[in-house]
């Protein structure tokens, strides 16, 4: 080889690998996908963000209040068995390591009791804590940098009427090199907008509020949309769906199959007030707390502009087959493949049955109805092991919804033969779990 | 207040539509052959019937139930089914410390309505969800047989 060839040779790699880093690094923002030019708020003819009409002439407090719940702040920032706000709930990232949320109680010790609004909003638009030091993108502000300063000020004036409670943060536990905050002031020349949200004038003032609200009140997209390389939001396949924190958040794009495409509105609408849609299952784990700990706050004229929204994200194709939306048969004999393990038939029986019955429509409630939800139609049976470890116990305004958890029970080995029971008796294909899948599904769900 | 259908009767009883049905049949009923075991729909003691089907009224609530009639072990005796199942408990002496059993006799019977002659599998299938700590399943399965028989 000639030492011209080997230049050459070079020259193509680098040239690949820019391209591709330039790939990565120049995708699109959450709201590119639609038509139109935008402007700053202050210019526009409506105002997309604060708090909806009927709240409007509600103090300060008040208004940080259900934008604080918009947000979902008290998801993360609440640890297992902790108080609210408190932080310690913990982040498994494979690879990368844990970081546990901080303390957002107004402490001045542990809290945020000494934040100015200027390193407020450093620390929600730019991911910059007190001290100067790079927040982890754990944080979204790569989505919350769109809340106009106004809302996240209410936001911080709500925080501080919080009781005040001593929580140090806790020691993250990253590998190396994901431990040197210092490397994120890199991800952040890329990966951080830094910028408010910009009304869209071609779209419908519905649409820019369910954009806003979305956006960069409800980070949608940190879980439901697939991270790229630099685990950065690749909305090149926005709202397409992805794992995050053991759990499948769904694809919540146009897609016919796969997302939102064959659902009603109205479904829709019931989902997001709710949590629960006829036909469609009802909201576990990570969205069962978002639609208990914000989604259900919000106004209707606020939940139908996050259908309008939704409704306008283009189709990403995910590999989700299509969904059986016929209960199975009610004989135990008929409906599931032959040759499956008969151990997950066993443990249907005695743990299962009794309230999803045979069926999958059982007499109980219809949250436990498992016909048509995306969990038992999801051949990864994620959700559905992720379901049976951690059961569900939610607050809606039907009362209590619960379902026991068997994580302590039952063995990885059983939940797997369960979980593959379940998608195979369901949906239209059953599942391949194996027991160190439910480990490892264990492992990115942990609280500890 | 909710109205419900409970063994043939119409009753009416002053508790919210999130309370438990059988929170409803024991306290307020005063129907205490219904047992509490688990409360989270694991055990099968508190099994009653909802239009003929075996449910755990633990964990359905009084608001959800409707106009659907329920039967509890008070009145399935007045069933050919729960007759024969009843008959069929005592004639081999099922029942150890019976706790469980009441529970045991409304799926045994909900099974026979829907299944008359039940093979084993049928039986563990159906009955696998209520559970004896006596264990006193082999006689519980050789009943369900002598009254699928009667």
């Amino acid at each position: 080889m000639t030492a011209r060839n080997i230049i050459v040779g070079l020259a193509c790699i680098a040239i690949i690998v820019l391209a591709a880093m330039a790939w990565i690094v120049l995708g699109p923002g959450p709201m590119a996908f639609a038509p139109g030019s935008t402007v700053a708020i202050a210019s526009a003819g409506s105002d997309p963000s604060g708090v909806p009409k009927e709240l409007a002439g509600g103090d300060v407090i008040k208004r940080g209040e259900y934008l604080a719940h918009a947000a979902d702040c008290l998801a993360c920032h609440t640890g297992k068995d902790a108080q609210a706000y408190a932080g310690g709930f913990a982040f498994n990232l494979p690879m990368i390591g844990t970081i546990y949320s901080t303390n957002i109680t107004p402490d001045k010790e542990t809290g945020i009791g000494n934040y100015t609004d200027a390193q407020f909003l450093a620390a929600v638009h730019r991911g910059k804590r007190q001290d100067g030091q790079n927040l982890y993108p754990a944080m979204p502000y790569a989505s919350y940098t769109y809340m106009t300063d106004a809302d996240a000020l209410a936001i911080k004036a709500y925080l501080f009427t919080l009781p005040a409670v001593h929580a140090p943060a806790r020691a993250n536990r990253l590998n190396f090199p994901f431990n040197q905050r210092a490397l994120l002031t890199a991800w952040n020349m890329f990966f951080s907008p830094d910028t408010r949200f910009a009304v869209n004038a071609a779209q419908s003032p519905e649409w820019n509020r369910g954009a806003y609200l979305s956006e960069a009140l409800g980070h949608c997209g940190e879980c439901h949309t697939p991270r790229n390389l630099m685990y950065a939001l690749d909305n090149r396949q926005k709202f397409a769906g992805a794992l995050t924190a053991g759990w499948r958040a769904y694809n919540i794009s146009a897609d016919a199959k796969a997302g939102l495409g064959a659902w009603s509105d109205a479904s829709l609408t019931s989902y997001l007030a709710t949590g629960h849609a006829e036909g469609h299952g009802g909201a576990a784990g990570p969205m069962g707390e978002a639609s208990d700990n914000s989604l259900t706050y919000l106004t209707a004229g606020d939940i139908h502009a996050m259908v309008v929204y939704l409704r306008s994200v283009p189709a990403a194709a995910s590999n989700l087959p299509h969904v059986i939306t016929v209960p199975a048969p009610a004989s135990f004999r008929e409906g599931v493949t032959a040759g499956l393990d008969k151990r997950g038939e066993k443990l249907f029986a005695g743990a299962c049955a009794s309230c999803h019955d045979w069926t999958g429509k059982g007499q109980l409630t219809t949250f436990a109805t498992l016909t048509g939800a995306r969990s038992v139609n999801d051949p990864s049976a994620v959700n559905v092991a992720q379901t049976v470890m951690n059961g569900i116990d939610r607050k809606t305004a039907a009362g209590n919804v619960f379902m026991p958890s068997f994580g302590n029970a039952y063995t990885n080995a059983e939940i797997a033969q369960l979980a593959n029971y379940v998608t195979a008796r369901f949906g239209p294909e059953g599942a391949h779990l194996t027991e160190k899948g439910v480990q490892s599904l264990r492992d990115q769900a942990a609280q500890r | 207040m909710v109205t419900l259908q409970i063994n043939g009767q119409s009753q009416t009883i002053d508790a919210t539509p999130d309370t438990p049905l059988l929170w409803a049949l024991r306290d307020f009923l005063g129907l205490t052959g219904t047992k509490f075991g688990c409360g989270i729909a694991q055990c099968g003691a508190c099994t009653v019937h909802m239009d003929g089907k075996a449910v755990r009224s633990c964990l359905l609530t009084i608001g959800s139930v409707g106009n659907r009639a329920i039967t509890t072990i008070e009145a399935v005796g007045n069933t050919p089914n729960g007759a024969k199942v009843q008959k069929a408990w005592l004639d081999i002496e099922v029942v150890q410390c019976g706790y469980c059993q009441s529970g045991q006799i409304m799926s045994a019977t909900a099974l026979l309505n829907k299944t008359p002659h039940p093979q084993d599998a049928d039986i563990d299938a159906a009955m696998a969800g209520n559970l004896c700590r006596c264990g006193t399943y082999t006689r519980i399965r050789q009943a369900i047989k002598n009254a699928a028989k009667a």
